[in-house]
Formats: structure tokens, C-alpha cells, sequence
């Protein structure tokens, strides 16, 4: 807790100053909309974020496909409105195809690569990313769509800044997730069992640790974050297949943030390397680059990360 | 020095290819070849890093536009021969190469390989932000609606002749890789991919090794970036994408990391097959598919790739044997 605490102080400082150095001049409700936007944009990371790190804990997979998945669903999703399928059946058939897929490949394909070093793993799982998105590119050519959901419309006002029910609903959808997956973690004996997994895998099926199944589990819950993920970048960046498929790397930014380990850490650096990309805007500067936030923050982490860190001989990867 | 078998077979290909290539070749091929020598160039530095010490690098094409940029800037300010820009724009590309890899260098395995892909996605950014010198004023050299000319090596005037010249640097490379490998950097890094833990202990100064490792592919990023822009005078953004990145060393790992016929492979699915199966009425997006799908064979069933299983027809002996 006290770590969390500290690393939540550490992100909301370094968006403060930043806020304050480049929106100073600026009106406040101007300032307001880049943090919204932001934050917004930055709970799509953590959401890819923090299915990896799921993922990743419980099996040892960094699934490198988890963009690619997404874009399948709100492809999916999209083309089932366009069928006229009922919307909301239409946008539930399209994040089951997260969990189907995601399930798929960790049933059938991640099993027999299971020996292999976790770098390898990674490597094997754009080899999926690959599939999806080249079939995906060659059902729907490039043509300019839009994905809508109807919270688009619908607004809320904080503080005298309108603010669309959709972008309300990833911010919370993020919050809610780190907090009901920590808990479950935490509590329940499926958690229990992933977090065995994650601190050793061999001594856990040794004890008896129904070691497919809760990597299913996993498998499905990512799988569903993935989808879900893809959905909301549809509807709130951009409905581009080869872009959400590589939307994968800012969310790897954000699992960096967390060491691979850690759900709030992964939230609070998500929202923060959002927040962050959303105020260079400001900078006359940086306007032109500021999606590289990301990639800079998580090399900085990792540069905090090894920092007194020595090689050993003890330890894996 | 003793000359293998499939070093040898590697030799009088690369003879071959240097001279009758160029003459059988016309118009949009020569140019066609001569970037995927680019790429081979590139595919070498990734392969060899991940097949003798393990260690991916998802940047590889992110590099290649480091060096192309720096070949073209110093091409438009400077005077200097096309040699010393490819050159000059080869070395910077390998310590920025060591420098975007300090990050990770203290860490195992996964982690350098994110590091990698950060990076990536960096110079995708920096690269559309800035595009490309094309002979415009100030430090980004770009202008809006003239470009410069490109000089060309002495050797290399001509589309045939730069070719040839292309060839003979990704031979060059080669050379260097094998060099280093039969020396005390091979074996240390041979150590460090058997055990880290045998490496130190045997005082194997493990970082310095794997930082060098990063250089070396790095320098070869960089000649294959210098080679592109030579050959096209002018280079654009969206060749270096994260994406295509990522696609390289994908194809670096199907087309086998061990050999030299490892990269040259790679190049070709990565240069020449989208373009032919186009040819042939297949969607260039299903090349993707079956790329994707070469790679999971790959990684479950054929570590050494396609020049693996090649090299395995022509000989008893166990291909990992003769590496």
C-alpha cells in the first residue's frame, strides 16, 4: 500500500509540474480538455497494459498478439452493425471474439512453445499478431470507418468541462478492473493459484495447482481486456486495424511502468504516460513527437529499474 | 582459417551474385535487389545477435533509418565521398545502438527486447516528425519541393554498379560477423548464451560483450540504411515503421538466424515476396498471414529456420553441429 501511495504521488507530481510548465499560460478549461483527452487515451494503455501483465503473471506469455486481437473484435463489431445486427449483440459478439482468440492461441499454439525462454514466447506471439492482422487487412481493404457507440453522444459536465460518457467509462473501466482483479487476486483461490504460478511454475503444478486451467483463465480474462481495449481505441483514436495492432506497444510502455508485475503501477503509469502525451500538445516543441512519451517514460522506468541492480548468478530471466 | 563447407558454398554465391546479378537484372530489379541487400545487411545484424547470444532487437529497421539519415545529412552538408558517409553514418547508428540499449543491458532476456520495441516505436515517431534530408536548410535538411542529388560511390555510378557495390559491403559484413565469431568475442558471447552464470564466473565481462554484440548489429543496421539511400537518393518514413521492425525480425527467425543464407533469406521474403505474390493476383495483406504463420513453425518446430532445414538436406551431420 505505502508503495502505492509513493509511485501515485511520484506519477501526479511529474504531471503537475509538467502541467504547470507547459499550460501555465493557458486557460484552465483549455488545460482541463488535454488531461480529459489524455487520460482518457492513457486508460487504453493501461487496459492493454494490464491484460498483459494478467497474461504474462500467470503463464509467462507477454502476448505481443494482444493489439491484433482487439482489431479483430472492433472490426467484428463494426461489421455486424453494418449487417444491422442489433448494436448491442453486435459489440458483445465482437469482444467475444477476444477471449475465443486469445483463448485459441493459449490452448492450442502457446502450449507447445511452453519450455521456451519468455523472450522466445514473445517473439511466437507476433507471429500471431501477424496472422490476424494480415487476415484482417485482407477482409476489410483500407477504407476510412468510424465506430460509434451511442455514450459518445452522451455527456457528462465536471468542473465546467463536458466530458463524453465514453471516455468516463474507459477512466473507470481501468480504475474498477485494477481494483476488482487486485481484490480477486487477493482473495480468491483462482487468484491464489495465479499468484503461485507467477512466483514459480514448477513448485506449483508439483503441489497440485490445476496449472491449465487457471492458465485458461488467464488466457480468456486477457483475452476480454484485449477486445475491450480495441473496442474503446476504435471508437475514441482511430478504427485502423495495422494502428490498433501496433497500439501493442505503447500498452507494453505501460506493463514496463508496472514491471510486468504490478496492476496499480500499471494503471498509474497508463493514465500518467496519457496525460503526459496529451500536454506536449502544448509544446511548440515536443507537439510534433509527443506520442513518443510513452516510449521514453517506460525507458526511463527501466533505467530507475536496473539502476544498483547487478548481474548474478542467481535467477532466470 | 579454416573455410567451412557452407562458408564456402557462401563464398562463391556471393561471387557469383556480384558479378552475374547485376547483368541479368534490368530497370526496377536492379534497384529491388539492391535494397534487399540493404535488408540482408540488416537481417545479418539481427540474426546473429539472437542466434549467438539470444538477445532480440525489434529496432532493427528503426536503426537502418539512422543510418540512412545520417548518410543523407552528411551527403547534403558535406563533401565528403559516399564511402566516408556510409561509413560515418554506420559507426553513429552503432553507438546510438549501444547507447538506446544501456536500459536494458543489466537485465535478462524479455526486457532488452521491450527495450528494443520501445525504440522502435521512438524512431517511427521521430522519423515521420522529421522525415528525411532531401538537401532543405538547418539541421533537419528537409525542403519542400527540391531534392538534392545523392553522390554515389566512384565504383557505383551506375544502378548496376551500386549493385555490385552493395553486394560486396553486405560480403563485408558477413566477413566481419564469421571474424568476430572465431574470435574471443565469439567465444565469450558463446559462454554468455550457454550460461550467464558460467560467463561471469569465468570473468567474462558480460555487459561489455553484450553491449558490443548491440554495436556490431547496430554498425550493420547502419550500412544497410547508408546502402538504401544511396540507392534511392531519397528516403521516406514510412519504410522505418515499428511495424516493419518488428516484421524483419520476424522474418529473421523463419528465414533461420544461424547462417549467412539465414539473412539473406529473410531480405528476400521481406523484400521480393510481398511484390511477387502481387504479381501473381495474392493479396500482398496474406503474405502477412503466411509470414505470421512461418514464424510459429518456426519457433515450434524449426529453431534454425529455413537455411537450417536447407543446409540439413545437404549434410548428415546435425546442422548445429557446423554452425
Amino acid at each position: 500500500m505505502r508503495d502505492i501511495a509513493r509511485n501515485l504521488a511520484l506519477w501526479a507530481g511529474l504531471v503537475t509540474v509538467l502541467a504547470l510548465a507547459l499550460g501555465h499560460d493557458k486557460p484552465l478549461n483549455v488545460l482541463g480538455l488535454f488531461i480529459v483527452s489524455g487520460l482518457a487515451v492513457g486508460s487504453l494503455y493501461a487496459l492493454g497494459g494490464i491484460g498483459l501483465v494478467v497474461l504474462y503473471r500467470a503463464t509467462g506469455v507477454l502476448n505481443l498478439a494482444a493489439g491484433a486481437i482487439g482489431a479483430v473484435a472492433v472490426m467484428v463489431a463494426w461489421q455486424l452493425v453494418q449487417w444491422g445486427v442489433v448494436a448491442p449483440l453486435a459489440w458483445a459478439l465482437g469482444l467475444a471474439f477476444g477471449p475465443i482468440l486469445a483463448t485459441a492461441y493459449g490452448r492450442g499454439i502457446a502450449p507447445r512453445m511452453a519450455w521456451r525462454e519468455p523472450v522466445v514466447k514473445a517473439v511466437a506471439s507476433l507471429g500471431f499478431a501477424f496472422v490476424l492482422l494480415g487476415l484482417v487487412s485482407f477482409l476489410w481493404s483500407d477504407d476510412p470507418r468510424k465506430f460509434e457507440l451511442p455514450t459518445d453522444k452522451a455527456a457528462v459536465v465536471i468542473l465546467g468541462l463536458r466530458v463524453t460518457v465514453t471516455r468516463l467509462l474507459v477512466v473507470a473501466a481501468a480504475i474498477l478492473l485494477v481494483i476488482g482483479i487486485s481484490a480477486a487476486l487477493d482473495r480468491t483461490r483462482v487468484g491464489l493459484q495465479m499468484r503461485a504460478l507467477a512466483n514459480n511454475r514448477r513448485l506449483s503444478s508439483l503441489i497440485g495447482i490445476p496449472i491449465t486451467r487457471v492458465e485458461t483463465l488467464a488466457w480468456a480474462l486477457s483475452g476480454l481486456l484485449f477486445g475491450f481495449t480495441g473496442l474503446m481505441f476504435g471508437d475514441l483514436v482511430r478504427l485502423e486495424p495495422a494502428v490498433i495492432t501496433f497500439l501493442v506497444i505503447p500498452c507494453v510502455a505501460a506493463a514496463i511502468a508496472g514491471r510486468l508485475q504490478s496492476l496499480p503501477d500499471v494503471l498509474m503509469g497508463g493514465l500518467a504516460m496519457g496525460v503526459i502525451e496529451s500536454l506536449l500538445t502544448l509544446s511548440d516543441t515536443f507537439k510534433s513527437v509527443r506520442p513518443i512519451a510513452p516510449f521514453v517514460i517506460a525507458a526511463l522506468v527501466l533505467l530507475l529499474m536496473s539502476r544498483g541492480r547487478r548481474l548474478t548468478f542467481a535467477g532466470e530471466d | 582459417m579454416q573455410i567451412t563447407r557452407s562458408g564456402l558454398v557462401g563464398l562463391i554465391l556471393a561471387a557469383l551474385a556480384i558479378l552475374v546479378l547485376p547483368m541479368l537484372a534490368g530497370g526496377q530489379w536492379l534497384k529491388i535487389f539492391t535494397s534487399t541487400t540493404a535488408f540482408a545487411l540488416a537481417a545479418m545484424g539481427a540474426g546473429f545477435m539472437y542466434a549467438r547470444l539470444g538477445m532480440v532487437s525489434l529496432a532493427q529497421v528503426g536503426l537502418m533509418g539512422i543510418g540512412g539519415w545520417v548518410t543523407l545529412r552528411l551527403n547534403h552538408a558535406f563533401n565528403l565521398p559516399f564511402e566516408a558517409n556510409l561509413l560515418i553514418g554506420a559507426a553513429m547508428t552503432s553507438v546510438l545502438g549501444m547507447i538506446l540499449a544501456l536500459p536494458a543491458l543489466r537485465m535478462r532476456g524479455l526486457y532488452l527486447a521491450l527495450i528494443t520495441l520501445m525504440v522502435a516505436g521512438g524512431l517511427e515517431i521521430i522519423f515521420t516528425a522529421y522525415q528525411f534530408p532531401n538537401g532543405g536548410d538547418g539541421f533537419w535538411g528537409v525542403g519542400t519541393s527540391f531534392s538534392a542529388t545523392m553522390r554515389r560511390p566512384f565504383l557505383g555510378q551506375t544502378d548496376a554498379g551500386f549493385l555490385r557495390y552493395a553486394l560486396v559491403v553486405a560480403l563485408l559484413g558477413f566477413l566481419l560477423i564469421e571474424g568476430h565469431r572465431r574470435s574471443a568475442s565469439g567465444r565469450a558471447w558463446a559462454l554468455i548464451r550457454r550460461s550467464e552464470a558460467a560467463a561471469l564466473a569465468s570473468g567474462v565481462n558480460v555487459t561489455l560483450y553484450k553491449t558490443w554484440a548491440f554495436g556490431l548489429s547496430g554498425l550493420l543496421a547502419g550500412l544497410g540504411g547508408g546502402v538504401l539511400a544511396g540507392s534511392l537518393g531519397l528516403l521516406d518514413a514510412s519504410t522505418f515503421r515499428a511495424s516493419e521492425s518488428v516484421l524483419l525480425f520476424a522474418l529473421v527467425v523463419v528465414g533461420g538466424a544461424r547462417f549467412w543464407l539465414g539473412a539473406v533469406i529473410t531480405a528476400v521474403l521481406y523484400r521480393v515476396a510481398p511484390g511477387l505474390l502481387n504479381n501473381w493476383g495474392v493479396d500482398a495483406d496474406l503474405a502477412l498471414v503466411f509470414f505470421g504463420a512461418a514464424l510459429l513453425h518456426a519457433v515450434i518446430t524449426a529453431p534454425d529456420g529455413l537455411a537450417g532445414q536447407i543446409f540439413g538436406l545437404f549434410s548428415k551431420e546435425a546442422a548445429h553441429d557446423r554452425a
